[in-house]
Order: C-alpha cells, then structure tokens, then sequence
C-alpha cells in the first residue's frame, strides 16, 4: 500500500507550488505538481496597447522579469516587422546576460545549499528540519560563507541589469530596436569591472562548493532524470559577426540532436483547469474547465512533437555541447553553475564588441493588425509570448514559460516532465522526504510564471476538491 | 530628526543612520522584534528587490536588525514545518511584511500558500490572522499596497491591496517593486521610534512626499520646453506619458540598485510604479507625443 505525501509549500522557489507523491517500497511511484497561484495576464493583456506589453509582462516574474522583456519585445518586432542591430542586439542581450547571474547564484546559493548543507541555527529562517547533512565541518563551513557571500555578488548582477536596464527588477531598457540607453565607455568598464569580480567568485567558489556536494551526495547522478528529452529555442546565437555563442535552437531526443521547429509545439491540457481547446493554434485564447474533476493544476501541457521537453541550463549545456555528463538532478544543478559561467565568457564577448554612442530607437507605430511571436531561452529554459493585434489594441496574447515545460500536466500517455523526473526517487523518512525537494529545486521552478499567466474563468467549488 | 522637512529625510544617508541606530539599540537591549515576510499574489520581486539592498543589505537586516522568521522564497524548511515557523509568531511581537495582493476569488483559493492538517491555507487568512496579530504590517510593493499589477482590469482573482481586507493600519510601501531602502528606512523607523509620519494614504512621508517632476534632473528641458521624441532621447521625458509629475517618490535622488540608474536615466519615462492605482491609471506607459 503506497504512502501518500503531500508538500506545501514547495519553498526556495519562486511562487506556490504543491507536490503529491505516492511513495511505495521506499520510492516514488506516482507523482503530481500543481501550481497554485493565478492572476490571469493574458486575460489583462487584452485590449491594451501592445507597447505597454514589455513592461506589464515583466511583472508575471520578479526573479527573471528582464526574460519576460525580451520574448515581448521579440514578439512585438516580429509583428511589427523591425528587423534589429547588431549592436542593439548586443545591448539587449547584456542586459538580460546579467538577469541569468543574478538568478543562477541566488538560485544556487539561497535556494539550492538550505538542500545539502547546514546552515548556522542563529538563523531561524535558515534552519531545516531533516538531518541528510553529509558534508565535513570544514567543507561545509566553506559554503556556508559562501551563502553570505554571494549575496554581494547577486546584487552586484542586478546592478549590471541596472547600469543599462534603468533598475531591477523590472527593468527599463530592454524596448523594441534593442536597447533605450546608449552605450558608453565609463558604463563599459563598469559592467567589465563587475562581471570580472564575478566570473572570479564563480569560479574560485561557486564551481568548487557544486562538485564537493556532488562528491557527498553522489546517488543524486542517478535520481531524477525523467524523460530525457530536451529542447532550446536558443540563446546568443546567430549573430552575423560574433556567430552563436552558446547554443542554436535545437531540440535532443532518442540520442538525437536535431534543429528546433517551433511549428511543432502544441499546448494539451486535458489534465489542467485551463484549457485551449485549439492545442495546434498558440494565437488562440484559452478558456476555463473548472469542472473537469480529472484537471489538478492550472499549468497546461506543452509538447513538442506531442512528448514532454526538459529545458533549462542543463538542456542547453547538453544541447551546445558544453556538459554531456547525464540527465539527473546533480547534473541539473552542476549544469546550472557551468552555465553562469559561460554566460560570464559571453558577456565579456558581447561587452567589448560594443560600440558606444548609438542610438537605438526610434519613434515606432502600432501596427494596426497582426501577429507574431518572441521565442527566446532565457534563466529556467524556453520561454515564448504569442501576440496578434487588432485596432491597434491586443487581441490575444499567450505565453509559455519554461516552468510551464517542466512543470506542465500530464497528458494521457505522459506524466509532466518533473513528475516523471521524480518517479524512483527514493524516500528515506515519508514525514522529511528532503529527496523530493531536492530533485524539484533542481528544475529552478517559477510558479510565479507557469500558473499565473493563463486566464481564470468562473471557478467552481471542485477547486476545494482537486486542490 | 526633521520629520517636517522631507527633503531633509530623503538623503541617501538617513537610511544608513537609522539603520545603525536601529542596530546598536539591538545590541544594547539584546532583543530583536521577529519579522515575518509573506509573499501572495504576486510576483515575488519585492523580496528579489530586498536581496538588492545596499547599506543596509539584506545581512545585517537579519543579523543586526530582526529575527527573520519566514519568507517563502528563502526558509530552508518546506511543507507543514514550514507553515508551522511561520504561524509559530503569533502571540510574540512581530512585524508583517506583505508583498503580493490579496486574493479574495473564491474566498481566496486562487493563492494558496501552504497546508495545515491537509487544509490549504489561503493567502487570504494567512494575511487575516497574521495581520491581526501582527504589532506592525508593512505592505511592501504596488500589489499589497493597492492590488498593483495583480488586481490589474479585468482583475481575474480579485486581489486587493492587504489594508482592504484588515481593520487595524497598515503602512503602505507601493512601487513596483518597493526600492529596498523604502522598505528598510520604514523598518528602522519602527524599530527605533515607532511608527513614521505618514501621508493620508498611510505611506512614509520620508520617501513619497515629493514628486518625482518637482526633483528631476532632467527640469530644465522640461521648464525650456526640450521634450524627448522618443525613448532613448536624453531629454524630458514628459510628452511619451511620463508620470514623474503625479508620483510622490524619491527615485531622481535615491537611484536603484546601489543607487546607479533609474528609469528617467534610463532614457524611458517613469510609468508611475510607486503611485497608486498603477498600472491601470498609470496607462499606456509608452505613447509617441500625448499632447499631439
């Protein structure tokens, strides 16, 4: 007889999340993620002028809003037909490089190490209840300083965000035609400046703390690995002189690496309340089923090629190359530290092939009618804004998060991507099942992006029930 | 203190000064007041915001200046430990932080923040018992202020500001996300003397007393009529829907992020963040001319 396990909060994320777990002979069996908070965006979209979409869309997510500024912003050129520079190319894509350190150190340090090490009992905020610790004194020591530590370095990221993004969160910067501020030599400087302080904490520190944890804690290669199939719509690529500096939109499945179709991505959801009742068509408003007694979250399904996608950090590493060691959860959380070291390399690259004193904008015109996307990796993975105009006003907008992916409902034959990572996972003490937490986390989950954004509708008393 | 001269409090350093004030009455008396940060609807980027702080930062908030008890994003325990650190405040002295509007679709079961005995704890009576027990209740951000961004038109889950669903003062910290200083300049004050002078929409007179038209260093193109066309001119801003005229904030002499940029620097109008009824009577943020 499987025991049931139910945790909720899920916390050191962003947003509410709750997960249902059936654990039978000391492992997961079966497994349910729900999102469980909604505000309904796209619904407020509609309607609006479509140049306030950047700066209301960022507000879906106050730990990686800047990514929420470029796939609207993508979105809006595509349907107004602005092709960009180089240089506000460069610009735009600094700004949100800088978005990817804060969010990778803090999900890291804050939220990640409470999993594996002890922090100091002064700290009531910081005191766990189970007692998996394994680290020695010394090494665990280290990487509570660390912890302290790096919120220096955080704030320094969000501060580069700032230096051409106006201030975070929530930034300014990130508009059609690039970037609004100019580059100049003195903000250059900075940002090198603060990038190399950085870079040096990353790897002095960052990159030692993730291997001795992955050296204690080494069943975590083996836990949590899913489906295996991975996607990216890309992420500094395809510039015309620099070429791609990370990785191209590509999509890994069945060993195979092939390139990215975004006519293949459809959204399912017999599983959740929110339901698009054209899966093929993304430009189509989505309703509400709050009746559905087999719905249990308000995240719908993407699929590509109708399978479940991993994305994120460690889909990118595998997908360009970078880090090809597994598909687990210590994979995930290693991946997510190489990565932020990458995107240091990268910054550097686009931060000295910056021109100063050119202006990027111009005065734009609403497109009367239209459609368009913006597809775009950003931190957690693949995130894409949908958008068609009429009257000059927005008519539908839809957006799906990378949280969305890894976190989406099942489907008749697939249990969601997390769901299925945590099948196996073994549980040591049913009233801590720390292992949960710790494959989950490895996901970086954004509830405040996968749930909100679809539209609420009239929500019966069922919700008490499936809840 | 001068708390009838705001342009006096709104020095960058009288954050740094009542901080260490705050922390050396700390240390003398040996007890620290619990504070409690609840995050609901919203997007969590006011606790974002306050990882951001700079003299003080987020360190010595909790070594020196409380005993943080409970943020979502940041406690280590989960699942009911955690509801249970988190309601275990109640019948201490502590203070409520709230960002994030309350929902009240469905008497709250649009946001969920927990479960207790299988029960699921709404944001809704979190905010309420909380809030009731609390000695103080900062809302931090646009959304626990007024509804912010999450009570947007049409308002899907029907989320209000937190004054509107308890019956004591709250003190309201609206910007979208709260300046890491307003919101720890408001915390030292209490810790020290209390509750702060407040305006009649019970925000602290230290930082939302002055519009942001009245300090901004771009007033002499607007006085000589030099108005920007379009966003990335270095101009006034006021012709693309700049709301700097109507938003009492102190964002042209604090800056954000160790006090580097702002949005007007930035080359866009401010879109009033920090002013009420944002974002709805604050739009379209971005319009080529508004007086053509």
């Amino acid at each position: 007889m499987p025991q049931k396990i139910t945790i909720n909060p899920v916390t050191r994320i962003s947003g509410f999340m709750e997960i249902n777990a059936d654990v039978d002979n000391g492992a997961v069996v079966n497994a349910k993620t729900k999102g469980l908070m909604f505000r309904g965006f796209e619904q407020m979209l509609v309607g609006r002028n479509p140049f306030d979409a950047v700066y209301f869309t960022e507000r879906i997510c106050g730990i990686c809003s800047t990514a929420h500024s470029m796939a609207s912003t993508l979105a809006l050129e595509s349907v107004m037909g602005i092709e960009v520079t180089e240089q506000g190319r460069y610009l735009r894509d600094i700004i949100h490089g800088s978005e990817f350190l804060q969010n990778h150190l803090r999900h890291f340090f804050q939220m990640t190490i409470p999993d594996y090490v002890k922090m100091p009992q002064n700290f009531p905020l910081l005191n766990a209840r189970h007692n998996d610790y394994r680290l020695p004194k010394e090494i665990n020591d280290r990487i509570v300083k660390n912890y302290f530590d790096s919120l220096e370095l955080s704030r320094s990221a969000h501060q580069m965000v700032a230096i051409f993004g106006g201030k975070a969160p929530h930034n300014h910067g990130i508009f059609i035609g690039g970037a609004t501020m100019q580059a100049t030599s003195d903000k250059v400087i900075s940002m090198l400046s603060i990038l190399d302080s950085i870079q040096t904490f990353i790897e002095e520190k960052m990159l030692p703390d993730v291997y001795d944890i992955a050296k204690y804690y080494p069943e975590y290669y083996q836990i949590g690995g899913g489906y295996g199939n991975l996607l990216s719509y890309g992420i500094f690529d395809h510039y015309k002189e620099l070429g791609t500096l990370y990785v191209d939109p590509l999509v890994y499945t069945n060993g195979d690496i092939t390139p990215f179709n975004p006519d293949r991505i459809a959204e399912v959801s017999d599983y959740s309340w929110c339901k698009n009742l054209e899966p093929q068509d993304l430009y189509h408003q989505p309703i509400e089923d709050t009746k559905d007694l087999k719905a249990y979250t308000w995240v719908k399904a993407p699929r590509y090629e109708n399978k479940p996608f991993e994305v994120g950090p460690l889909a990118r590493q595998w997908l360009s190359g970078e880090y090809r060691n597994g598909i687990s959860a210590m994979d995930r959380t290693i991946a997510r530290v190489l990565e932020a070291k990458k995107i240091c390399a990268v910054l550097k690259t686009l931060l000295e092939n910056l021109r100063p004193g050119i202006n990027f904008q111009q005065v734009y015109e609403v497109s009367v009618g239209g459609k368009g996307s913006g597809l775009i990796d950003t931190t957690r993975g693949a995130l894409g804004h949908w958008v068609s105009v009429e009257n000059r006003q927005i008519l539908t907008y839809q957006i799906i998060t990378p949280s969305a992916w890894n976190f989406c409902a099942r489907d008749d034959e697939h249990p969601g991507v997390a769901e299925r990572a945590l099948i196996g996972t073994p549980v040591q003490d049913v009233k801590d099942p720390v292992e949960i937490g710790r494959v989950i986390r490895s996901f970086d989950p954004c509830i405040s992006c996968a749930t909100h954004v679809y539209t609420a509708g009239q929500y019966v008393k069922t919700l008490e029930v499936n809840v | 203190m001068q708390q009838n001269c705001p342009g006096y409090s709104d020095r960058r350093k009288y954050i740094s000064e009542l901080v260490n004030a705050a922390i050396n009455q700390a240390e003398t008396t040996g007890k620290k007041k619990k504070l409690v940060w609840l995050e609901l609807n919203g997007c969590s980027g006011n606790i974002i915001s306050l990882l951001d702080g700079f003299e003080p930062n987020l360190e010595y908030m909790m070594t020196a200046m409380t005993d943080f008890i409970y943020c979502n994003s940041l406690v280590a325990k989960e699942g009911s430990a955690a509801m249970e650190q988190l309601f275990s405040v109640i019948g201490s002295d502590f203070i409520l932080a709230v960002e994030g509007a309350v929902s009240k679709r469905e008497n709250g079961l649009y946001n969920i923040i927990g479960r207790v005995n299988g029960t699921a704890v709404t944001g809704l009576s979190a905010v309420t018992r909380l809030g009731e027990a609390a000695e103080y209740v900062i809302a931090v951000g646009a959304c626990a202020s007024h509804g912010g961004v999450s009570g947007a038109k049409p308002n899907p889950s029907e989320c209000v500001g937190v004054q509107k669903v308890l019956k004591r003062r709250v003190i309201n910290c609206p910007g979208c996300p709260c300046n890491p200083d307003w919101f720890l300049g408001t915390l030292a004050y209490i810790l020290l003397y209390g509750e702060p002078p407040l305006d009649s929409r019970n925000r602290p007179q230290m930082f939302y007393s002055i519009t942001i038209h009245d300090r901004c260093p771009r007033r002499s193109y607007f006085d000589n009529n030099i108005f920007a066309e379009k966003l990335g001119d270095q101009t006034c801003m006021f012709k693309l829907g700049c709301r700097g005229p109507i938003t009492p904030i102190d964002c042209p002499v604090r800056m954000w992020n160790n006090h580097v940029n702002w949005p007007v620097k930035c080359d866009t109008p401010c879109i009033g963040c920090a002013q009420f009824g944002f974002p709805d009577a604050m739009e379209p943020f971005i319009t080529y001319n508004t007086t053509r």
